[in-house]
């Protein structure tokens, strides 16, 4: 009965009940159940804290899972060399925690930090809102302790830039579980910044606010962040946290910048200039730390708050150019009302990350038109030169999609790494690239996690 | 058996020089031919890593050339690989975006495609890594003619493996880089570079109060012989807010003397060398090494560099990266064995680059923990051996002696 508390993710549409549950304490202890699955066979998956959205932490049935819950030592912090050695079931926030006494920080920032694993982080190559500046986690990871499907014991990656080969740690990075199970993590640190301005604008059309960001680009400004909310996402959080965003505006954005003081206080007056020639209408800047949090709490509530809007939702993530966001949106706002549904966006405009809400009523009988719908989005961006994922991963939920963006060829390719890492397909199998059986089977709807009801993660 | 005929075998005849102009022409080029291929850019690191085996056929990626798409306001460059990284710099000058990367060979005329094959990188790896950090997207052709892509034309993507990392370091030996998909970097108004004579001991404790300020530099290196050198730190930034910043760090660095290097860093560009602050150009002259000398790159943990460098035998020029711990030094060809042997005993990783004609020395130290899995995907990208055989003998040479 307990195996039952692993049977989902994130994504709490898709179930699978595993035979067994593993909690090793120890890499030594991870190697030997991998072994021992090598060996006769049996299908394994990795588990952090389970907050991915894709699906890509579901046990396979008649498989064991791997939990790496117990591996939460922070190993070593050398300020000296700016960077962290941490077991994978230590939180994303816990680094910076411990780093920070040394003014250090760790940047990969995905809204889940406060609960989600640096080994998961690995195995997504997770983002965040500070991407855009900073990069993502495969930027961030010098190199991996990895159990390979064979359960032997390798180290991918150096302690510097320089490889041994061809770049296997970043082959790994990302790959959601399906190489092997990462046991220890060598991660850099940055110097927290001098100073940081965080500014919240809003605007008269979504479309002025996407121009606001090409001019910043174009001004040679990379921002800390640039997030955008729209009208409908901007009411949801406005009722759940009450920010102080603007209730009925039709944008809202959110730039950060960071670094010296003189380049900070160059680059935001320019940046504030930017915001009113496209007619800002209300130009507030966090004067306090706890007004930027505030900004911060409003934009990273907009997920959770819809649900206030909304009786059910499907979150999308999916990733097109940036100089195509309007269009984009135009797109989604016209799908959406061919199929009756409304739909609200928050995205990551410096790096086109979309992250639509598609809001219905299961109740009303929807659930069948929206779930088409949060497909056909995601599909939507990849005819826009973009991605089915930008963050969340292609898990169980995206690999059915996955011939819409890859030719079989390319599909093909990555098949034939997957094999080299894993000839008996044990790993994580059925995740990432296209099977027919999983690909018969149909995506179920967006529940909330009961951590993300209980407040403790929020979702970007 | 093994079909990469080691370089001393007596039947070795001119290699056939394949041309292709397209992707298509690449895929062709692999079909049409038998036997294992050398894969060729404009040749500027031919001579590094292991030596070349015995080719029928030189793949020659220099015609495959030119951007293929580029959208300013998007930050991302598609180009075919073997488009000379300096003419891409100078096209996307225009709109005043750069790749963020200064190899030192850039200057020379190297491609993309070598660049990422070889995993080099320059000073600006401090900040912007290497081009592993910077490539989005590959469109490869495999030694069976399988075209496949990976990655896209957006920076935020996770979707499949990211086997352009793949290509990084992989020297030619796992598949044709074709097209290359880059992210971009605004060019910085302003450059200016602080320099301080000194030992490269004096230059590690300078490195670390310039690293543990708030000082922002984007390029942190020690130039110098086996003793006597300078420090060289750079700063990028915006045209009013640099004078300051060089100030505050001029402050915290007693005897450094500051040069402006306005507007006018543009890596690989002939015409940014006359601006340049001539440090620089000395030292991208040590990362490229001196006839006679054998050019060692290392990397090991970043506190450890500058006593691992001393230990060196024979050492007449050093790089030294203090914030990456990414060094280049020329040495004795004599001394390469027992230096791999230094740096391995370190922690480190070292490649051989350039030497002397028919030295010798190892190219590698010993492998790493994932040889095993790095064959299986050698293996099953090129299970013929095809692609750039002896690069990284012995690490190959024993998987090929184990598996026949």
């Amino acid at each position: 009965m307990g195996c039952r508390a692993y049977e989902c993710d994130g994504l709490t549409g898709y179930r699978v009940a595993p035979e067994l549950v593993l909690l090793p304490r120890d890499a030594a202890q991870v190697a030997a159940a991998v072994r021992v699955c090598a060996q006769y066979r049996v299908p394994f998956v990795a588990r952090g804290a389970g907050t991915g959205l894709s699906g890509g932490a579901l046990p396979v049935a008649d498989g064991v899972v791997i939990s790496l819950a117990r591996l939460k030592r922070v190993l070593e912090v050398d300020p000296v060399n700016r960077r962290a050695v941490v077991e994978p079931g230590v939180t994303n926030l816990e680094i910076t925690a411990a780093a920070a006494p040394h003014g250090l920080y760790y940047a990969p920032d995905p809204s889940s930090q406060q609960v989600c694993t640096i080994g998961g982080n690995v195995a997504e190559n997770s983002g965040g809102a500070h991407c855009l500046k900073y990069g993502f986690t495969t930027n961030h990871v010098l190199s991996t302790e990895v159990v390979l499907p064979d359960g032997s014991v390798v180290t991918l990656g150096t302690d510097t830039g320089e490889q041994a080969g061809p770049d296997l740690r970043g082959v790994f990075l990302g790959s959601e579980g399906t190489l092997g199970i990462t046991t220890k993590i060598t991660v850099k640190l940055l110097r927290t910044p001098e100073t940081v301005r965080t500014l919240l604008a809003d605007f008269p059309s979504v479309r002025a606010a996407g121009d606001v960001v090409s001019d910043i680009v174009s001004a040679g400004i990379v921002p800390a962040a640039v997030e955008m909310m729209d009208t409908l996402a901007i009411e949801a959080a406005e009722q759940a946290v009450h920010a102080g965003y603007t209730v009925g505006v039709p944008a809202a954005l959110v730039v950060e910048l960071d670094g010296p003081v003189e380049e900070c206080d160059a680059q935001f007056a320019l940046v504030k200039a930017i915001c009113e020639k496209h007619g800002c209408t209300r130009l507030h800047i966090a004067g306090s730390p706890e007004e930027r949090a505030a900004i911060w709490r409003g934009r990273k509530a907009a997920f959770a708050a819809v649900g206030r809007i909304s009786p059910d939702y499907f979150v999308q993530d999916g990733v097109v150019p940036r100089t195509r966001l309007a269009e984009v949106l135009d797109r989604i706002a016209e799908l959406g009302r061919d199929a009756g549904i409304r739909v609200a966006n928050v995205f990551h405009a410096g790096d086109g990350n979309l992250h639509p809400l598609v809001l219905y009523s299961a109740a009303l009988g929807e659930t069948e038109r929206a779930e088409k719908l949060s497909g056909e989005i995601a599909e939507l961006c990849v005819e826009f030169g973009g991605s089915l994922s930008g963050e969340h991963g292609i898990g169980t939920d995206k690999a059915c999609s996955m011939p819409k963006m890859f030719s079989e060829d390319d599909l093909a390719v990555m098949q034939r790494v997957r094999d080299a890492f894993d000839p008996h397909n044990i790993c994580n199998p059925g995740k990432v690239l296209p099977t027919p059986r999983l690909c018969g089977e149909r995506p179920g709807k967006y529940q909330p996690h009961p951590l993300e009801e209980s407040g403790v993660i929020e979702r970007l | 058996m093994n079909e990469l005929a080691s370089s001393s075998d007596s039947t070795v005849t001119t290699p056939t020089k394949l041309r292709p102009t397209d992707l298509d022409g690449v895929r062709a080029a692999v079909l049409d031919t038998q036997g294992p291929i050398a894969i060729a850019g404009a040749g500027t690191a031919v001579d590094w890593a292991g030596d070349l085996g015995a080719v029928s056929s030189v793949l020659d990626t220099t015609a495959l050339s030119g951007v293929i798409t580029h959208n300013p306001g998007d930050m991302t460059v598609a180009v075919r690989a073997g488009t000379p990284l300096r003419a891409l710099l100078d096209d996307l000058a225009a709109h005043g975006q750069h790749v963020a990367l200064d190899a030192a060979r850039v200057a020379d005329g190297a491609t993309v495609g070598g660049l990422l094959a070889t995993g080099d990188a320059g000073p600006a790896a401090l900040v912007h890594g290497s081009l592993r950090d910077l490539v989005i997207g590959t469109t490869l052709v495999l030694a069976d003619g399988t075209i496949a892509h990976n990655g896209g034309h957006v920076i935020k993507n996770v979707a499949g493996y990211d086997l352009a990392k793949l290509m990084h370091g992989s020297y030619g030996t796992l598949a044709v880089v074709a097209e290359v998909v880059l992210r971009l970097h605004p060019v910085p108004q302003r450059t200016a570079t602080l320099v301080l004579p000194c030992t490269l001991a004096e230059a590690a404790t300078h490195a670390a109060t310039v690293l543990q300020g708030p000082y922002e530099a984007t390029a942190l290196e020690w130039l110098g012989g086996a003793a006597e050198g300078e420090l060289l730190v750079r700063l990028e930034g915006t045209e009013a807010a640099l004078d300051p910043r060089v100030q505050r760090l001029a402050d915290a660095l007693p005897g450094a003397t500051p040069s402006d290097e306005r507007h006018s860093r543009r890596p690989g560009s002939d015409d940014s060398a006359a601006r340049l602050n001539g440090s620089w150009e000395r030292h991208a002259a040590a990362v490229r090494g001196a006839a006679g000398s054998a050019s060692l790159r290392v990397g090991v943990l970043p506190s450890r560099l500058p006593d691992l460098i001393r230990s060196l035998p024979g050492v007449t020029a050093v790089t030294a990266g203090l914030g990456t711990g990414v060094g280049t030094v020329s040495l004795d060809p004599a001394g390469v064995a027992e230096a791999h042997a230094l740096v391995h005993a370190a922690g480190g990783t070292s490649v051989l680059r350039s030497r002397p004609a028919g030295a010798g020395p190892p190219a590698w130290g010993p492998p790493p923990s994932a040889i095993a899995v790095l064959r299986s995907v050698k293996n099953t990208l090129d299970p013929q051996g095809r692609f750039g055989p002896g690069r990284f003998d012995p690490w190959f040479t024993t998987m090929r002696g184990g598996s026949t």
